[in-house]
């Protein structure tokens, strides 16, 4: 997360443009299982596609802004299944989502009670791969009471989890979603961990969760420290992903970190795993990830040709030419 | 009030039964006719929300094999509507729509309009192909026009592309921004049904001035845009 002062020391640094060498990953495909792509641009879309990610999952959060009333709930998570999936396809990328009521705003309960009644209205829409982001900011009395009732959801609509770890006091956060996890009768298998780090992987994967990890600059995990992770767990049950929103954080996380343990001599079926594999074999718990749909996104625009006529289906977006300083 | 008789929609309701049967496994058609019996009886909305967001994952999304005779009448039956682009769980879609009793008319615009609010991407797509085939054909032209202002290139090819709808009920302002945005994000507009025949003056007068402006700026101009203002 972003809001530091030091905007003046970060603008006079160096300006270089640093890009990912896209030949140390290519032919390889990426997963990246939690990106906030509401609050991304389309270049970042175009970026991540050309990087090899061929399908996201964005989970409901917190907007930044706190919301106050129902109706902005409602026309949110109607832009996760509606606008953002078709910005999406339009780089050829299959956007999955998951559904929930963030940490931070359970803390407004006459808001809450209402968000609670919404979220069977998109639960069980397609693509709606489980229930989150859900769990811990502050460890309120209101956070426990939401998070359980969530789990009991995600428990009747047979929904895989994906909770949120605090930043703040995160180890016994951490314990403590698991045992609630635990409480109401939900397999960790379906649960997926998000956030973790050093202090806390072990606990989640021998209890038997799945360990997302978010490399995002500064606040979370450094890809270098996540190679080295992965050589001390191996890959079961680990998955990583960018958690890129409105901070200082990185769409290109999950190739980037590929390519870097890549580099660092993981093995390559390691690599597939935790950038890919896992994170389908966790949501797809949902009955609502095909494989076979990241191809067909892809292919939409060439297969759906109407009449001939070059005009494409949706309107995929023409390539814009950045390094360009013409406009047309 | 409708754009079909009872008889023609009772008739297209039966070529759609026809066609889903023909598409769908035993057990995904026994259970769409188990929710079409739910949603014809149930007073609330709650079968029939339900039913519209978890079909794909009885019917697949494969697309539609159509017969020749097929596509000849559902154009005899209805010109200008063509489901050969649709999947089949957009037409098992729209078919449900179409089991949705109308006896009571605030009961029924309650009902599809809370789909609407509500609506996934592909579910928006059918929805809006549904419009010439849902009940009160009138009280749906807002909702038709606010299809218009979405950016999502689906709903707007739902709305622009083989529907009869746009052409028999839009008020001449709203046809006008379909034909214009059509225009502007580049359609197929040889797919609007009635282009030609809901040509107008002020259509005309502001395609003038949108050729103006694309020469100025140096751009193309779609052929379409000529013959409209033509008038031929």
């Amino acid at each position: 997360m972003c809001c530091n002062e030091n905007f003046n020391d970060r603008n006079q640094e160096e300006k270089v443009q640093t890009t990912l060498h896209l030949e140390e990953i290519s032919g390889m495909k990426f997963f990246d299982p939690h990106v906030h792509m509401t609050s991304r641009t389309t270049d970042d879309y175009q970026a991540m596609a050309d990087a090899g990610i061929v399908a996201l999952i964005e989970p409901a959060f917190w907007l930044g802004q706190p919301r106050t009333g129902v109706d902005s709930f409602t026309d949110y998570y109607s832009s996760l299944i509606g606008w953002e999936r078709f910005r999406s396809s339009q780089f050829g990328i299959k956007h999955y989502c998951t559904i929930g009521l963030n940490s931070r705003e359970a803390n407004n309960e006459a808001l809450a009670e209402q968000v609670m009644e919404l979220l069977p209205h998109f639960i069980f829409k397609d693509g709606v791969v489980g229930i989150g982001e859900i769990g811990f900011d502050d460890q309120t009395a209101a956070e426990d009471k939401y998070f359980r009732l969530q789990l009991e959801l995600a428990k009747e609509a047979s929904l895989p989890v994906q909770v949120h770890t605090p930043h703040r006091d995160k180890k016994k956060g951490t314990q403590r979603s698991m045992d609630i996890a635990i409480e109401h009768g939900l397999s960790p298998y379906s649960v997926i961990i998000d956030h973790n780090n050093e202090e806390t992987v072990k606990e989640v994967l021998d209890r038997g969760f799945w360990a997302a990890f978010t490399i995002y600059p500064f606040t979370k995990m450094g890809n270098e420290r996540m190679v080295e992770v992965v050589r001390q767990y191996g890959s079961e049950r680990i998955m990583i992903n960018s958690a890129a929103d409105w901070g200082i954080s990185d769409p290109l996380a999950v190739p980037k970190t590929a390519a870097l343990m890549k580099r660092s001599g993981i093995s390559m079926e390691d690599i597939e795993l935790v950038s890919y594999r896992n994170a389908i074999t966790a949501f797809a718990q949902s009955g609502q990830v095909d494989e076979e749909d990241f191809l067909r996104v892809k292919n939409i625009d060439q297969s759906q040709k109407f009449q001939s006529n070059s005009i494409l289906r949706g309107g995929q977006q023409p390539r814009v030419d950045k390094n360009s300083i013409i406009i047309s | 009030m409708h754009l079909t008789d009872p008889h023609t929609t009772r008739t297209i309701d039966g070529l759609f039964t026809s066609i889903i049967h023909r598409h769908l496994s035993e057990q995904a058609e026994a259970w769409l006719q188990a929710k079409a019996t739910a949603v014809k009886t149930e007073q609330g909305s709650m079968q029939l929300n339900m039913a519209f967001a978890q079909l794909p994952r009885m019917t697949t999304k494969a697309a539609l094999q159509l017969k020749a005779e097929e596509v000849q009448e559902i154009d005899a039956l209805m010109p200008g509507l063509s489901v050969t682009t649709w999947s089949i769980d957009q037409l098992s879609r729209v078919w449900l729509l179409m089991q949705v009793p109308d006896a009571d008319q605030d009961s029924y615009l309650k009902k599809i309009n809370g789909l609407f609010i509500a609506a996934e991407m592909n579910e928006l797509v059918a929805l809006y192909a549904a419009l010439p085939l849902l009940s009160y054909s009138q009280e749906w032209a807002f909702r038709c026009t606010e299809g218009i202002r979405s950016n999502i290139g689906t709903v707007l090819e739902a709305i622009m592309y083989h529907n009869p709808y746009p052409f028999r009920y839009l008020p001449e302002t709203a046809w006008n921004q379909l034909v214009l945005k059509a225009f502007f994000t580049e359609k197929d507009v040889e797919l609007i049904y009635g282009l030609m025949e809901r040509n107008n003056k002020a259509l005309q007068q502001t395609l003038k001035d949108y050729v103006e402006e694309r020469d100025a700026a140096g751009r193309t101009i779609n052929p379409w845009i000529h013959r409209l203002i033509k008038g031929q």
